[in-house]
């Protein structure tokens, strides 16, 4: 049921070819990569601040649910319009608007994608250093909404960290900008606040990042085992020896057999775990910490240790790892992927635990996953046509994410809590800080228009009557 | 607009592959010029998902979104999880158009006339008259099309010289700089017989089935043996690789292995040919990629090892993406195909930064027309291979 | 380490502040006054680690780091929760980061008396709003950290400090990734980390000389300026130092440049409305909220 009225203003706002109803166009907007279907009530382009200011005043206006919406890469849900929310797709604001080379930094516009922006920094030697695996294709407003990670943010931290200022449209349409472009500012840290609220907190229209300088050497190695604790015992040491490297990402069996069928990057298909382990910086510094990797690598059981030895070689291996998550339609069509961190030191044991209850489930699991940061990412992967998979699939990702948890981990590294983890934050949160959190949202969105009903479970707030709806799992 | 259900046809097992991460979406030129998830492949295939297993209607919406892709099959290889996107929405157009809502029949009469190589002979002789006497719309986006095309001969029978039928009208001088090569390299080549001319590439796009099986298996009698099938056009070259699959016969099979790329031909030929002079001042290219040689021939590499001892080599930042050439989508989808064509030629206009003189190579007649039209350079990698060998 | 005792002190009614090492300014005077828990709990080198009290010295935690070859990237002096509450960084930000990046979770008391969890126990989180990083620089305003946990960070094999009489822009272009690079209006000083032989190399490229340590910081006030802000350009050599790259300005005179006023009408609504959710009586730290926070005057319109 479309709502004319809505329709209407919006179209004298933007332009009529703009503002979009058929009933084929909305329904690709029912989700986003995750599994989660709500339903969109209309889907709308804006191209510019003052659009989006005009759009979302009128939802305020109207009482109208929005959700904003780039690349939809979001594996949580968070960009899952419920109740026929009006979808606000910023994929059209995609410009660079200006790089200061010298100060380094960008202001971009949120449909931007981050490789893309990447691209754009490197004439001057810059890249955006937070690097999730979908970043060809998600968009510098989705990584602010969900403070994205990747496999960089091991030494260089996730968004958060790159982002100085933000232009934001309030969910009462006020326009403002959080943070300062120089860095530093009196006040609460709003722009600290914004950056991860999933959407809930308004939207973003324009970011000023941080650029980081390339680094003038990198060295990729890439180290085999036939034992998982054997690579997992390599990260901690690696750790504790005083090194951070660039990144230190693991693949478990399964993955390393899904991967190595789509890319030929030359991943040992016996391996029970591949560590992959990249340096970067100056040369010194690089080929010392490389050699002592590569001791501490053999010490803790690697069969080989190989040094990647071009930029073809280094891409490919990269290509391997980022592309995982695809990679699995080669064994099923269908997959659902957690995202948890644990302690370091807990990671083979919450990692036992994963197989257990996968095994126990009769599901396949992979697994991908930031091994510095203790970010685990098992895969289920299945076939929804399969009658009562849904249901096995569900209990046994609950069942990891209570693992992790238990271990005293968090639910969730990098993706976010939208939908799919909001009903697990009593896991982690106490009511009262439940309701802190909802207190910080209420700040900004007092009418609660701005993608509601996710992260926070209904009731968090203290007297919260507002009506939460389920999140479809399909 | 009747809404009646249709049957897609689709085979589900190829349409469930997808598992809808978007990493496709950049790789997708019109997802690129409109940020539009229905101009993505991932928002195609949930858009057919939705009508093979939920028994969407098809509105106007489906039919337009499966319109407005440019079948440049850049998602394939971006895609993980291998889903065949081109077959998907091969198979999506066919019903389609088995349903009649695609391809008019005034349309139809266009691709049919492919198929008669005297009248795309004519037809471009008038269209080229027209251009001159100032009577051809500039919105048809051509550019400067030959009044006279060379007479082709054959030089043997070590390997056949597909000729085509729009590339054979405009694009002439290209086959005849594949039999130079090939003569320099010690190699006769034969002509089609009757027949050989239209591959029904654009059929087959387009979802006339029939059609373009028929042309198929005229195609294949015009050049009977064993000797390669040698293709100098990107787009052919995919079709002629094709024939397999539409056709669907062993024999068919059996010809479309003996089809070759221009320049995968020519990787085998290279130490035959003469080395050229120390001296010799290498021009720079700026080499463009159809799709249909990089995405679906994945031959793109071959042009660049022929390529290389005869010109210096200037590669675009764009990873391959879609000119928006894409056969007839040019002329059906001019906006946004014009969109595309932006793209690709600010891509261009960085890779000349470094030499503004360079020329444009791109082995497909849709890409060459399409990109000429804005009134750039655009050569054929042969034609530079050609002379080159000429000193 | 139990806060409830720390809670209980904070209690539910009447202005109350927060004391530390009055390395910072000190507690507002006048009102009833705290101090948060002293005491380094655990320490992690594997985790890259540490959980403390917000009243642990930030001397006494830095050297416990010190044995494992770690560190905070909080500033010297006073208590770690006064580093947070501040949230103004040392003179390595640039390499380093902001204080507000070090925080990986807390528990603050808050006006209500209840105790709240923020953030998570590993360095990647996004579970949940980041109220950590809205504790952070917020001055006591929306709550007191009780307990703190950090992200530690390795030492470097070598940290040298040098000089050029070349502008500093000029000098950083030179570098990768300098800790620091200052400007006093006559020398670039800069701070270099990483292997002695980078350090050494990185320095004789750029032509840097040489000193013992970081420069003497102006002690008037810190103002957020950008490095090329004109307002800079009359001020005397050696008046003031420039922190490049992110957005600091130390003063001898606090009266040579007068400190922004927050202006936007969207920020200072935000203020006013997280101040009356986290603290509607206006308890904490009283006066030292920022524009828009401030409880609003007897006699005016409470919207």
């Amino acid at each position: 049921m479309v709502d004319a009225g809505l329709v209407a203003e919006l179209a004298a706002v933007l332009s009529p070819d703009r503002v979009r109803i058929g009933a084929t166009e909305l329904a690709l907007y029912r989700r986003d990569a995750s599994t989660i279907e709500g339903d969109a009530g209309v889907v709308c382009f804006p191209l510019t601040t003052e659009e989006v200011a005009a759009v979302v005043r009128i939802a305020h206006r109207r009482r109208v649910p929005f959700v904003a919406r780039g690349s939809g890469t979001g594996l949580a849900g968070g960009a899952t319009p419920l109740d026929g929310a009006l979808v606000v797709v910023t994929t059209k604001m995609n410009r660079v608007l200006s790089v200061d080379v010298d100060e380094r930094r960008a202001w971009v516009e949120p449909g931007v994608l981050n490789l893309d922006l990447s691209r754009h920094g490197a004439a001057y030697g810059l890249h955006f250093a937070p690097d999730p695996s979908s970043q060809q294709s998600c968009s510098i407003g989705g990584n602010v909404a969900n403070n994205s990670g990747g496999p960089h943010c091991l030494a260089e931290g996730v968004t958060s960290m790159h982002v100085l200022a933000v232009e934001v449209v309030l969910p009462d349409g006020t326009v403002t900008m959080l943070g300062d472009p120089d860095g530093e500012w009196d006040g609460y840290d709003l722009r600290g606040a914004f950056v991860g609220s999933e959407g809930m907190f308004g939207i973003a229209t324009k970011v000023c990042v941080r650029l980081t300088p390339n680094p003038p050497d990198v060295r990729t190695l890439l180290f085999d085992y036939t034992d998982v604790a054997a690579g997992a015992a390599t990260v901690s040491a690696i750790i504790a020896a005083g090194i951070v490297p660039a990144a230190l990402e693991m693949m478990d069996a399964n993955c390393i057999q899904a991967v190595e069928a789509y890319v030929h990057a030359g991943f040992p298909l016996d391996a029970a775990a591949v560590l992959l382990v990249e340096v970067d910086g100056l040369p010194h510094g690089v080929a010392a910490d490389t050699e002592r990797i590569v001791e501490i690598g053999m010490a803790h059981g690697a069969r080989t240790a190989r040094v990647a030895q071009n930029d073809e070689e280094r891409a490919l291996i990269w290509k391997g790892r980022k592309t995982a998550f695809g990679a699995v339609a080669r064994i099923k069509p269908n997959y659902y992927l957690h995202d948890t961190v644990v302690p370091r030191h807990r990671l083979v044991e919450v990692l036992t635990q994963v197989y257990e209850i996968a095994a126990r489930h009769e599901l396949i699991v992979l697994n991908v996953f930031h091994a510095g940061d203790g970010n685990l990412h098992p895969l289920l992967v299945f076939d929804k046509r399969e009658p009562g998979v849904m249901e096995r699939v569900h209990a046994a990702g609950e069942e990891i994410v209570r693992a992790s948890v238990a271990a005293g981990g968090v639910l969730s590294g990098e993706h976010g809590i939208g939908l799919e983890k909001r009903d697990f934050m009593p896991l982690m949160f106490a009511p009262a800080d439940l309701d802190a959190q909802a207190r910080l949202r209420e700040a900004f969105d007092p009418d609660g228009l701005a993608n509601p009903a996710k992260v926070l479970p209904s009731g968090s707030r203290c007297g919260d009557i507002s009506h939460a709806p389920e999140g479809a799992w399909i | 607009m009747s809404e009646r259900p249709i049957r897609l046809g689709l085979v589900d097992d190829e349409l469930a592959t997808c598992v809808s991460c978007g990493l496709c979406l950049p790789h997708c030129p019109t997802f690129r010029a409109t940020g539009e998830e229905a101009a993505s492949p991932r928002g195609r295939i949930a858009a057919m998902r939705a009508v093979q297993w939920e028994g969407a209607p098809v509105d106007d919406g489906f039919v337009e979104f499966m319109s407005s892709c440019v079948q440049c099959r850049g998602c394939e290889p971006a895609c993980p999880s291998g889903v065949p996107f081109g077959r998907l929405m091969e198979g999506t157009r066919r019903a389609l158009v088995d349903a009649g809502r695609t391809v008019p029949w005034w349309q139809r009469l266009g691709y049919r006339a492919l198929g008669h190589h005297r009248l795309v002979l004519a037809g471009s002789r008038l269209a080229a008259l027209g251009q001159r006497v100032g009577l051809m719309p500039a919105r048809l986006g051509l550019p400067p099309l030959p009044l006279r095309v060379p007479r082709l001969r054959a030089t043997g029978t070590a390997a056949w010289l597909f000729t085509g039928c729009v590339m054979d009208a405009w694009q002439r001088d290209v086959h005849a700089s594949v039999l130079r090569v090939a003569a320099a390299a010690g190699v006769g080549m034969a002509l089609p017989g009757a027949g050989g001319d239209c591959c029904g590439a654009l059929h087959v796009h387009a979802g006339l089935h029939d059609d373009a099986r028929r042309l198929a298996e005229r195609v294949m009698r015009s050049m009977p043996g064993t000797a390669p099938v040698v293709v100098d056009s990107a787009g052919c070259g995919a079709a002629l690789k094709d024939y397999g699959h539409v056709v669907g016969t062993p024999e068919a099979a059996a010809f479309a292995a003996r089809v070759l790329d221009v320049h995968e031909w020519l990787v085998d030929l290279m130490d035959r040919l003469p080395v050229p002079s120390a001296t010799m001042v290498r021009p720079s290219v700026v080499v463009q990629d159809p799709c249909h040689l990089r995405h679906v021939q994945r031959a793109h590499a071959a042009v660049r090892t022929v390529l290389a001892p005869y010109a210096r080599l200037l590669e675009l930042d764009d990873d391959g993406l879609c000119c928006g050439a894409g056969g007839a989508y040019s002329a059906l989808q001019p906006e946004l195909a014009g969109d595309i064509r932006e793209r690709k030629l600010a891509a261009i206009a960085r890779a000349r930064s470094a030499a503004p003189d360079a020329v444009v190579v791109s082995a497909n007649p849709g890409c060459s027309v399409h990109l000429a039209a804005t009134g750039l350079t655009v050569r054929h990698p042969v034609q530079i291979i050609a002379e080159g060998l000429d000193g | 380490m139990d806060l409830t005792g720390f809670a209980d002190a904070v209690g539910l009614d009447g202005p109350v502040t927060i004391a530390g090492l009055a390395g910072r300014g000190g507690p507002v005077p006048g009102v009833r006054c705290v101090a948060a828990p002293a005491g380094i709990g655990t320490f992690l080198p594997e985790e890259m680690t540490v959980s403390c009290g917000a009243g642990t010295p930030v001397a006494e935690l830095q050297a416990a780091l010190a044995e494992r070859g770690q560190s905070v990237a909080l500033p010297d002096g006073g208590t770690v929760g006064g580093a947070l509450a501040v949230g103004h960084a040392g003179l390595l930000r640039l390499g380093h980061g902001p204080v507000r990046d070090a925080l990986l979770q807390c528990h603050t008391v808050l006006a209500d008396g209840s105790t709240v969890m923020a953030g998570g126990t590993t360095v990647k989180n996004v579970s949940g709003f980041d109220l950590c990083r809205l504790f952070v620089g917020a001055q006591g305003t929306l709550g007191f950290f009780g307990t703190v946990l950090l992200r530690t960070r390795p030492e470097p094999a070598a940290r040298r400090w040098f000089r050029s009489d070349e502008p500093a822009t000029a000098v950083r272009r030179r570098l990768f990734r300098p800790s620091a690079v200052l400007w006093n209006g006559a020398a670039t000083i800069v701070c270099l980390e990483g292997h002695p032989a980078d350090v050494a190399e990185q320095a004789a490229g750029a032509g840097l000389v040489e000193v013992e340590g970081p420069p003497p910081v102006p002690a008037g006030a810190r103002r957020p300026l950008a490095s090329d802000d004109p307002a800079l350009v009359g001020l005397p050599a050696g008046s003031y130092l420039v922190e490049l790259g992110v957005g600091v300005v130390h003063l001898a005179d606090a009266a040579a440049l007068a400190a922004p006023r927050i202006a936007d009408p969207g920020v200072v609504a935000l203020h006013g409305r997280l101040k009356r959710l986290f603290d509607p009586d206006g308890r904490l730290n009283p006066g030292r909220a920022p524009a828009g926070a401030e409880p609003v005057a007897i006699g005016s319109v409470h919207p």
